[in-house]
This record gives structure tokens, C-alpha cells and sequence, in this order.
């Protein structure tokens, strides 16, 4: 019997209002529990996708997010399946406090009060977030605990695939182990937009590339990082043998 | 105002919501930095320039409820304006951003109508809420010649506004295009 | 990280200890007391300075930060006051009257932002329907006084390494230039925020959060701070 993927896109174009085609025919899926990677130079269309697939930006195709279609009077539930951790954990801690930010979600979403805390909390577990930080308003926190933070609150509406912009951006190399470690703790299928070709070594098996906007490349990361020359061609930089 | 429900425009009153508090955010460091340098906020009128640029960005209730918490918030967080002033200045604010989101989101006048018509409501508020106060405090004697002198001595800010909030409210509406598009839809 | 932007001071304290809900009732209670308070004759006032000092003591405000804090107050006060020495007996007592509740106001609040956490006062004023909204703005508004505090401190560092010499007219440059950088920049963050907000199931109304009960010993207390005050006050004016 075929199990459902966590995510499918088929065929995800988009077009700025400026007329630049930002993504062209882009088509893959991720099944339950699997870590990709989202690979591509500056202006690649990284981010982009990652809008398109929870409907922030209007794109022509097709995205299911288990077995949720995205279209109009569906967008609630699509972004309650996919969660969307920002590249910049400023512009998603938007609560006062730390608990409050994470509790939102589950409120919103209409669990009860009792409910939801206990949903924060558990999402604070889960990326190893102090308790003692959740009564703490977000600018008191570290940037490192800043970006746990943000993905306890994306946690904390228990998403079926969670999509990751740019994890490793200003955190240390402590920072980004510990993020490592939370990431591969997680069951949910998960989509990592990132530079980083080390982290990536370390946490998925399989990559995929966009160029200008087209998918280049959908393979076993391994293999991919081991062509030095591909690599230079998709704008990346092969990372250097080592612990991550 | 921040609690009104409607489904299908809740991504706009998101955005509106979290660019008013970043403009008030700016309302209050704003008057920290003149400070620091050494000009006195009664002359620009610091405080003045994101508040009402507000007004031309935000919905009416939602800019005017801006001018209205920016003063007593910065109070509770800075102590400045000391008490008496800060509630003369949010009924002020909140009359000026108000006003300014009323003429220039609601009916569609052009900034260079709103913008003079936002600043000579301010005065006229400001001039009743003195009269009013001094009344209530039974210090009739000089309070239009408080009146005269606030709005003088603010000259340079009025100036000010004059001249930044249009490129300030052009920057934003660049910056986010569909603001543009929602004049008259609030 | 960036430090507090408010008036918080970080101490153990049984007015730092003490619910931010019956600190709002006791202020409340208080303000009225000053506001119909009267100067003639003076032990009103002089009741209020005392429950003043109260605060003071248990809140273990040291009483030159207070001054400090409530010194643009006094200023502001004082030139009325100065006024009416030419004036007649009416406007000097009119004069003393504004500089005493002023004072009286203004170190009371100076004492509640002392010893209470903003977030937690706004989360206090948000449990009241009438103060919802301008709650929710206000906390918003904190959010973006944090996360903006930050560009600011950047913008400023750029640009003094870049002029460390800055005459009058750099500096206005400089200025307008770092403000309509930050007007620029705070748009294009309240986009992000806003679909931050709407992907984690905004739709037009904030989600109240869970609230603890305030203990009823701290009600009490500030109940009884309330009516002490009102009633000193109140035996003085219509007694």
C-alpha cells in the first residue's frame, strides 16, 4: 500500500509582481519523518518556496500538505500541518513573553488555555529550551535561544512537515550542534533552506537544488557533496572534511 | 479596533497591528535620540513624525488608538513627557493621526491636503484641552499664551513633519505595495 | 542582547513580589485620592506623601532614584509655581494644588514602573474588555521598541565609526538619514510579522492567554492601600 508523502508539490510556479520568474515548475515530496535539504545560491528561490508552500505568496500548481490541499478556505489548515520557522527569529517572536509567543498557536487554533501551556511547554522540550526562559520577554534572550525559541513556537501547533529558512544564520558552532541535535530529535518531516552544506551533511540524506527558480538537482546528499565541480556550478561551496 | 474579526482579512490586520507597533516603537526611540543629541523635543516634535505617519498608513481606529498609547506608554517606559504633558499630547496624537487616517484612507484626499488639516486639528485640541485643564484647575490667566507659545516654539517641528511624513509614508507604501492598493477600504 | 528599555529595576522586593493586578487597584485608588485631594489644609497630602513612602520602603526604591525619575516633573510644576508668586492668592494656591497631585501622581506611577515588569502590567490592563485593544498595541509597540533598539544601536555604531567627528550638519544628516532607514526597515518587518502572526492561526482577534488568580491577600492589600488613600483624601475635602 502507498503512504501518503508528508508533502507533495507539483509543478510550483511563481512570478514577482516586478515580472521576474522566481520558480519554475518545481516538483517533489518529502514522506513522513524525512529531513531534505533545500539547497540554492542567494536568489535561488529558496525562500520563496518556502512562502509559497504555507499560500503567503500566491503561486500557480500544486501543494498537499498531508492530504490537505492548499487553496482558498484552506490556508488555516495547511499552515497548521506545514510550519514555517523564519530566518530571522525576530520577526516571529511577536508575544511579549517567551510563553505567551509559544502558546499562541494552540490558543489561536482554539485549544483550551490549560492545553495550550501544555503544548508550549512541550515544544520548549523539545529544542532543550529552559523553563526559566519562558516567563523572559524574547529581546532578553540569546540568538541562539532566540532561534529555539521561534521553533518551539512553529512546534507548538505539532506541524506534520516543518520548514526551516536559514536555521544556522547567526548562530555559533555550539548553537548550531545543539539546533542539530533538536532537529534530528523531531518525528516530523522536515525541509531545511540553508547554506550550510555541513549541517546539511549531518542532518539530511537528501538534498535538493534550485537554480533561478528551477529544481537542478533532487538527490542523496552524499553523492552531491562529493562533486565538488556541480557544486560550483549551483553556487555553493563544498564544505570541508570534518566534525560538523 | 485590533480585535475586529474578519477571516479572510486577517493577514492585513496582522500587518497593520505589528506596523503600528513597530511606528510607535519609533515614536518612542525617536525622542530618546533627539534627546541624546541635545534638541529639545518641544522644537521637533519628535514624537510627532511616526505617529502621524501613522495616520496616513494605519486604518482610523488603529492610528488614532496609536496616538493615543504612544505618550502614556513612553511615560511608563522613559518617564518622558513628565505626567501633565503626556495625556495633553495622546488626546493630541490620537486627534492628529485620526484625523490624518480619516482624510487620506477614508475619503482619499491627497497627503497635502490631510497632512495641514491633521496638524491645524492638533492645534485646535490642543488649544481646548489647555482651556479645558486650566479651567478645571481654576489657572485661566495665560493659558492661550501657553497655547501660542507650545505651538511656536513646535514651528520647527511642524516643519519637520511637513517635509519628512510624505517621503516617510512614500517609503513605506514602497515597501509594501498593497498598502497602497487599501486606501478606502477601511 | 539589548538591555530594558523601561523604568523596571530587577529586585527582591514585597512590592516586586506582590500581583501586578492589586498594584493597579492600589494606584488607581491612589491617583483619585491625589486628584480630589485638597492642599488646604495639608495633612491630606501629607497622608498621601506618608502611603507614598510605604511604597517606597517595601518596593526598596532608593528614594534619589525616585527624585531622579520625577525630577522633569518638578520641573515642569515648578514654573507655575513660580508664576503664581505674582499672581494673587487664588493662583498660587491653584499653582501649589498642580505641583502637589502632580508630584503625588507622578511618584506614584514612578514607583508601580519600579517595581512591575511592563509585559506584565500590559498583560494586567489586556484582562480589561475596555483596554483590550490598546493593550494588544502597546505590547506590540514593546515588541518593536526591542527589536528596533537594536537596529538603532547598530545604525548609530555604523555611523559614528564612519564619523567620529560629526559636525551639526553630519549629524542632522546622519539622522534623517538612520530615520527613514528604520521608517524603511520597520515596514518591511511588520510584513514579516504580520504573516508570522496569520501562519500561526491569527485570524483578526489576539487569543487571551491563560491567567493565574492574583492571591486574595494581595487583593487585599491593595484594596486597603486603595481605600486608606481615598478616605484620607476624602476626610480632608468634605470634612
Amino acid at each position: 500500500m502507498d503512504i501518503a508523502p508528508a508533502l507533495s508539490v507539483e509543478e510550483l510556479s511563481y512570478t514577482y509582481p516586478g515580472g521576474g520568474r522566481a520558480l519554475d515548475q518545481v516538483s517533489f515530496s518529502l514522506a513522513a519523518g524525512e529531513r531534505v535539504a533545500l539547497l540554492g545560491a542567494n536568489g535561488a528561490g529558496k525562500s520563496t518556496l518556502l512562502w509559497c508552500l504555507v499560500g503567503v505568496l500566491r503561486a500557480s500548481g500544486k501543494v498537499v500538505v498531508g492530504g490537505t490541499e492548499l487553496a482558498r478556505g484552506a490556508e488555516a489548515e495547511v499552515r497548521r500541518k506545514l510550519g514555517l520557522a523564519f530566518s530571522e527569529p525576530d520577526d516571529q517572536l511577536f508575544m511579549p513573553t517567551v510563553s505567551r509567543d509559544l502558546s499562541f498557536g494552540p490558543l489561536a487554533a482554539g485549544d483550551a488555555p490549560e492545553e495550550s501551556l501544555r503544548k508550549a511547554h512541550a515544544a520548549a522540550g523539545q529544542v532543550a529550551l529552559a523553563e526559566d526562559l519562558l516567563a523572559r520577554p524574547p529581546h532578553e534572550l540569546s540568538s541562539g535561544e532566540k532561534r529555539r525559541a521561534a521553533l518551539a513556537a512553529v512546534l507548538a501547533l505539532e506541524p506534520e512537515v516543518l520548514a526551516l529558512d536559514e536555521p544556522t544564520n547567526s548562530l555559533d558552532a555550539p548553537g548550531r550542534a545543539a539546533l542539530a541535535e533538536a532537529l534530528l530529535g523531531l518525528p516530523c518531516a522536515q525541509l531545511i533552506a540553508t547554506h550550510n552544506l555541513d549541517f546539511v551533511r549531518r542532518l539530511c540524506p537528501r538534498s535538493l537544488v534550485l537554480v533561478e527558480g528551477k529544481l537542478v538537482a533532487d538527490e542523496q546528499t552524499a553523492s552531491l557533496l562529493l562533486d565538488r565541480g556541480r557544486l560550483a556550478d549551483y553556487g555553493l561551496l563544498a564544505p570541508e572534511k570534518g566534525p560538523t | 479596533m485590533v480585535a475586529r474579526k474578519r477571516g479572510k482579512d486577517a493577514l492585513w490586520q496582522a500587518r497593520e497591528l505589528s506596523l503600528a507597533g513597530l511606528l510607535g516603537a519609533l515614536g518612542l526611540l525617536l525622542p530618546v535620540g533627539f534627546h541624546a543629541l541635545g534638541w529639545g523635543g518641544k522644537i521637533f516634535l519628535p514624537m510627532h513624525l511616526p505617529i502621524v505617519a501613522a495616520g496616513f498608513v494605519l486604518g482610523p481606529a488603529t492610528a488614532a488608538g496609536l496616538g493615543l498609547v504612544v505618550p502614556l506608554l513612553s511615560l511608563a517606559l522613559t518617564g518622558m513627557p513628565p505626567l501633565p504633558l503626556a495625556p495633553l499630547m495622546s488626546v493630541e496624537l490620537m486627534v492628529k493621526a485620526g484625523v490624518a487616517s480619516l482624510l487620506y484612507r477614508v475619503l482619499r484626499l491627497p497627503i497635502w491636503i490631510a497632512l495641514p488639516v491633521a496638524l491645524v486639528a492638533d492645534w485646535v485640541v490642543l488649544a481646548l484641552a489647555v482651556l479645558l485643564a486650566a479651567g478645571f484647575l481654576n489657572i485661566k490667566a495665560g493659558a492661550l499664551a501657553y497655547v501660542a507659545a507650545v505651538i511656536v516654539a513646535g514651528l520647527p517641528g511642524t516643519a519637520l513633519q511637513l517635509a519628512a511624513v510624505p517621503a516617510a509614508v512614500a517609503a513605506i507604501e514602497r515597501r509594501l505595495p498593497r498598502l497602497a492598493l487599501k486606501r478606502g477600504k477601511q | 542582547m539589548i538591555g530594558h528599555f523601561d523604568l523596571y529595576m530587577r529586585r527582591e522586593s514585597a512590592l516586586h513580589r506582590m500581583d501586578e493586578r492589586a498594584k493597579i487597584i492600589a494606584l488607581v485608588g491612589f491617583v483619585l485620592a491625589a486628584l480630589i485631594a485638597p492642599t488646604r489644609p495639608v495633612w491630606p497630602a501629607c497622608t498621601l506623601f506618608g502611603l507614598l513612602g510605604l511604597g517606597l520602603v517595601f518596593g526598596r526604591v532608593p528614594p534619589l532614584l525616585l527624585a531622579r525619575r520625577t525630577l522633569l516633573v518638578a520641573l515642569f510644576v515648578g514654573l507655575p509655581l513660580l508664576v503664581s508668586r505674582w499672581g494673587g492668592e487664588d493662583a498660587r494656591l491653584a499653582a501649589e494644588a498642580f505641583a502637589v497631585k502632580s508630584l503625588l501622581v507622578a511618584a506614584a506611577f514612578m514607583v508601580l514602573m519600579t517595581t512591575t515588569r511592563t509585559v506584565d502590567l500590559l498583560d494586567a490592563t489586556g484582562r480589561l474588555p475596555l483596554l483590550r485593544g490598546l493593550s494588544a498595541l502597546a505590547q506590540f509597540i514593546v515588541r518593536g521598541v526591542n527589536v528596533l533598539l537594536g537596529e538603532v544601536v547598530r545604525t548609530y555604531r555604523a555611523w559614528a565609526l564612519r564619523a567620529p567627528r560629526a559636525n551639526l550638519q553630519l549629524r542632522v544628516r546622519g539622522l534623517a538619514a538612520a530615520s527613514v532607514s528604520l521608517v524603511g526597515r520597520a515596514a518591511a518587518r511588520s510584513d514579516r510579522i504580520g504573516a508570522a502572526m496569520v501562519l500561526r492561526g491569527f485570524d483578526g482577534s489576539l487569543p487571551q492567554a491563560p491567567a493565574r488568580s492574583p492571591a486574595a491577600a494581595h487583593l487585599a492589600i491593595g484594596v486597603a492601600f486603595a481605600m486608606l488613600s481615598l478616605a484620607a483624601a476624602g476626610i480632608g475635602r468634605w470634612t
